[in-house]
């Protein structure tokens, strides 16, 4: 096959432009897996549908759903402000533009997000522009010659554009952060403090700059025989020397708790874990906060390996059964006659 | 930092009174700081403008002269935490604190703002809100800040329960607290160090009172009558009788009616869960009243009915599959991990050695928080996923409603109030932008 001569160039860049565009066939589609040769295995055959590739009708319906227990009535509703009893004693001076603005905006949250979502998206397809954008937006003083109404996302755009600088760098320093995440994750748990830790007193100090090794080791004898370290360490309180040294968290300073017989049990050694350093502690505290959408939590590996539980969609026991017809579990027979009708005056007999 | 290399001298004095607002999306907690003294408690406005049915509509606390909640509609100026619709917040903090006649009236001019916002705002919102504190109402002096962190400004070891001697000082800010706000438009968890919000590790999850409600609503209007414009009498049932459940299976099994003809013991008797609510009839109740259940039976309810014409509800599996949803969102759907994922996920991002001390300093604020066994149940899901050695602790304040507005307030007395907060002048000297970098800035490091 030459495919009429149309060769496709291997490239990763894609193109967001509207309408439509050739998508690489990457595996078989759901159609194809649900029509298996062998009708008689078909329902054992099917590969498990999890929720992440659900049918597009599923995934639309569950998305109203949400939307609809998202809102705060039930019905569209107007609710002008009323006129107030003393016909409003603040003084009403003039506003300035910026108040007009904002007072007459009549965006929701909706709105508002979706604008800093585009404002991103710009920022990263197109920096020069956003740039540009940004300088013409940073000026305070530019007169407002707009009406109002088109004026309106002129503050959140100068808003967006002043602090889109500020997220740009938030971003860098996130960056930052996670590898310098990533690469104590490396080193894993026996952290590598500048000074050295609580040495057994036998053991001679090491060389500065041999720090990490010598460590690794002390920390591994400690964990590999920790009757011969804690036998060690037994003189000293560990409470005391817990976060050690750290401006921002300061030691505890109360006496440590009475030692008991059972301290030094081999079996009973706890892993007491690194204390982030002072600079560690810092890097968090100072660093930029994340933005809207980064903060909003979502699957992780752990919570994808379940399977999400359903309910009787009647009763709101386990969904135990699927109607034949529409597919919405239910618990047992009884629910499912109850569903029947319900599905009967949807879709028909 | 930015606060000790301006001089203060060159300003006006820091003024004496502080408004402390913590403007939630349902209820405004408001009140005032003077000097050393503090409300014991703030007042508690709705944030909403509401209507009932006969078309009347009622601004801000007016709503506590409503009788008739029935059909009642909301407009409500803060959208998933944060200000949106300034016209509708203007005309409610007008009527609160500015009118002549105004409940809790105080000059702008002469007051000092300290005003909660989510974490994780858009900036454009933040930037709004600038303008409208300055350019329209004119505040003397302000500061907004994230409203989980004013949490650590409270007496943290007296919320715990710490045994100590009675000569400790108390040290605000807490060092350690992980702070868990579960409001009315979702649920956010912020680990706290010295008072400092450690951003990276902020997360969020869209479940909070109001889905709650609706979802109560839904499940009502499928299984009993439509309730669907009844959102407030929703709220005060989803208050009265939900609960979190430890045992989720087992409390399902319990109130499960059983296949065709069967009718199991549990589910005759209420299982110990099942629970009568009386529905205002909105002529002589306009407030719902919980009863146990009455296993007699619906025959003799019916025959009690024609005589007193008063709705019951059945509430069995709703009362604690609402508030499972906290714990696992997708359940609805929802995509999102339960809360002690969302913990793990917060804490994931910081180093182990931090995580000790977090996990046995968990405070739950917001209004979810009043839900029956929240905080056994959430720290048997936590134990699961810690490791061994680890101490989880959980503990709710007092009210935990008011708990962001008691910090706050505690905030208004610290030092570290007058290095954050920027007054009118420093505003029109350097614009919206500087500001908003300098709350975002925050506190710095140096204690």
């Amino acid at each position: 096959m030459n495919n009429f001569g149309v060769i496709e160039i291997a490239s990763t860049t894609t193109k967001t432009t509207p309408g439509w565009a050739y998508v690489p066939d990457t595996g078989p589609t759901l159609p194809a897996v649900a029509q298996p040769s062998n009708r008689k295995r078909a329902a054992r055959n099917q590969t498990v549908v999890s929720l992440s590739d659900l049918s597009a009708r599923e995934e639309t319906r569950l998305r109203k759903e949400l939307d609809a227990l998202d809102r705060d009535n039930h019905r569209d509703v107007n609710i002008p402000i009323p006129p107030r009893p003393g016909g409003g004693t603040r003084a009403q001076n003039k506003h300035t533009p910026n108040v007009r603005k904002i007072l007459q905006s009549q965006k929701t949250f909706a709105n508002h997000l979706d604008d800093y979502i585009a404002m991103l998206a710009l920022a990263e397809s197109n920096p020069v522009a956003a740039a540009a954008m940004n300088a013409a937006l940073a000026k305070p003083s530019t007169p407002t010659t707009a009406t109002p109404k088109s004026a309106s996302p002129a503050p959140s755009a100068s808003a967006a554009g002043t602090s889109k600088r500020s997220a740009a760098a938030a971003k860098r320093a996130a960056a930052k952060e996670k590898q310098e995440q990533e690469r104590k994750k490396a080193k894993q748990t026996p952290k590598p403090d500048p000074e050295p830790e609580a040495e057994p007193p036998q053991q001679p100090a090491p060389a500065a700059q041999q720090d990490d090794d010598v460590e690794m080791t002390d920390a591994a004898a400690a964990a590999v025989q920790p009757a011969a370290t804690s036998s060690n360490k037994e003189q000293e309180p560990k409470p005391q020397t817990y976060p050690r040294e750290s401006q921002i968290l300061p030691p505890y300073a109360k006496p440590p708790p009475r030692p008991h017989p059972g301290d030094n049990d081999p079996l009973l050694v706890s892993v007491i874990p690194p204390f982030p350093s002072d600079d560690e502690l810092r890097a968090l505290m100072t660093s930029p906060p994340l933005n809207y959408l980064e903060a909003r939590a979502t699957w992780g590996e752990e919570e994808s390996r379940y399977p999400v539980r359903v309910f009787c969609a009647v009763c709101g026991y386990w969904g135990r059964v699927k109607c034949m017809k529409c597919g919405t579990r239910v618990c047992a027979l009884d629910c499912l006659e109850t569903h029947r009708e319900e599905c009967m005056t949807r879709y028909g007999l | 930092m930015a606060g000790s290399r301006k001089s203060r001298a060159a300003g006006p004095p820091p003024p004496s009174v502080t408004l402390v607002l913590d403007n939630g999306a349902d209820t405004i907690k408001a009140g005032v700081v003077t000097g050393d003294t503090a409300d014991d408690r703030p007042r508690i406005i709705p944030n909403c403008l509401a209507r009932d049915r006969h078309k009347k509509t009622y601004v801000g606390s007016e709503l506590e002269k409503c009788r008739d909640f029935g059909e009642m509609a909301f407009r409500r100026p803060v959208e998933k935490g944060f200000i949106v619709n300034w016209e509708a917040q203007r005309e409610i903090w007008d009527r609160e604190f500015f009118d002549d006649k105004a409940p809790q009236r105080c000059d702008p001019s002469e007051t000092r703002l300290i005003l909660t916002e989510q974490p994780n705002a858009l900036p454009a919102l933040q930037t709004h809100c600038d303008q409208m504190v300055f350019e329209e109402f004119g505040f003397a002096s302000y500061y907004r800040g994230i409203g989980p962190a004013f949490n650590a400004y409270q007496d943290m070891q007296a919320i715990f329960h710490t045994p100590r001697t009675p000569d400790t000082s108390i040290d605000t800010p807490a060092e350690v607290i992980l702070l868990i706000d579960s409001g009315y438009s979702h649920t956010t968890v912020t680990p706290i160090v010295q008072g400092r919000p450690l951003h990276q590790a902020i997360r969020r999850v869209d479940v909070g009172g109001k889905l709650m409600t609706n979802y109560l609503t839904r499940l009502l209007s499928v299984r009993h009558f439509d309730m669907r414009n009844e959102t407030y009498i929703a709220n005060e049932m989803k208050e009265a009788v939900c609960y979190v459940s430890m045992d989720f299976s087992g409390d399902l099994d319990r109130t499960w009616k059983g296949t065709r003809g069967e009718r199991r013991a549990d589910y005759l008797t209420g299982g110990g869960i099942a629970k009568d609510y009386v529905l205002p009839d909105s002529h002589t109740t306009f407030h719902g009243v919980v009863r146990d259940y009455d296993p007699a039976g619906a025959s003799s309810r019916a025959r009690r009915a024609a005589v007193s014409t008063e709705d019951v509800l059945t509430l069995r599996n709703e009362r604690f599959v609402v508030p499972e949803l906290l714990f696992n969102p997708s359940d609805i759907g929802l995509r999102q991990p339960g809360l002690a994922d969302l913990v793990m996920q917060s804490l994931s991002v910081l180093p182990i050695g931090l995580w000790p001390g977090l996990l046995a300093n968990i405070l739950i604020v917001g209004g979810s928080a009043k839900l029956d066994n929240f905080i056994p149940r959430l720290q048997m899901e936590l134990l699961k996923r810690v490791p061994d050695e680890c101490v989880v602790r959980v503990a709710r304040p007092e009210d935990p409603v008011i708990s962001t507005w008691l910090g706050a307030a505690n905030f208004a007395r610290h030092e570290h109030v007058n290095r954050l907060a920027v007054t009118k002048q420093d505003y029109e000297e350097h614009g919206a932008g500087w500001v908003a970098r300098k709350f975002s800035a925050g506190l710095g490091v140096d204690s």
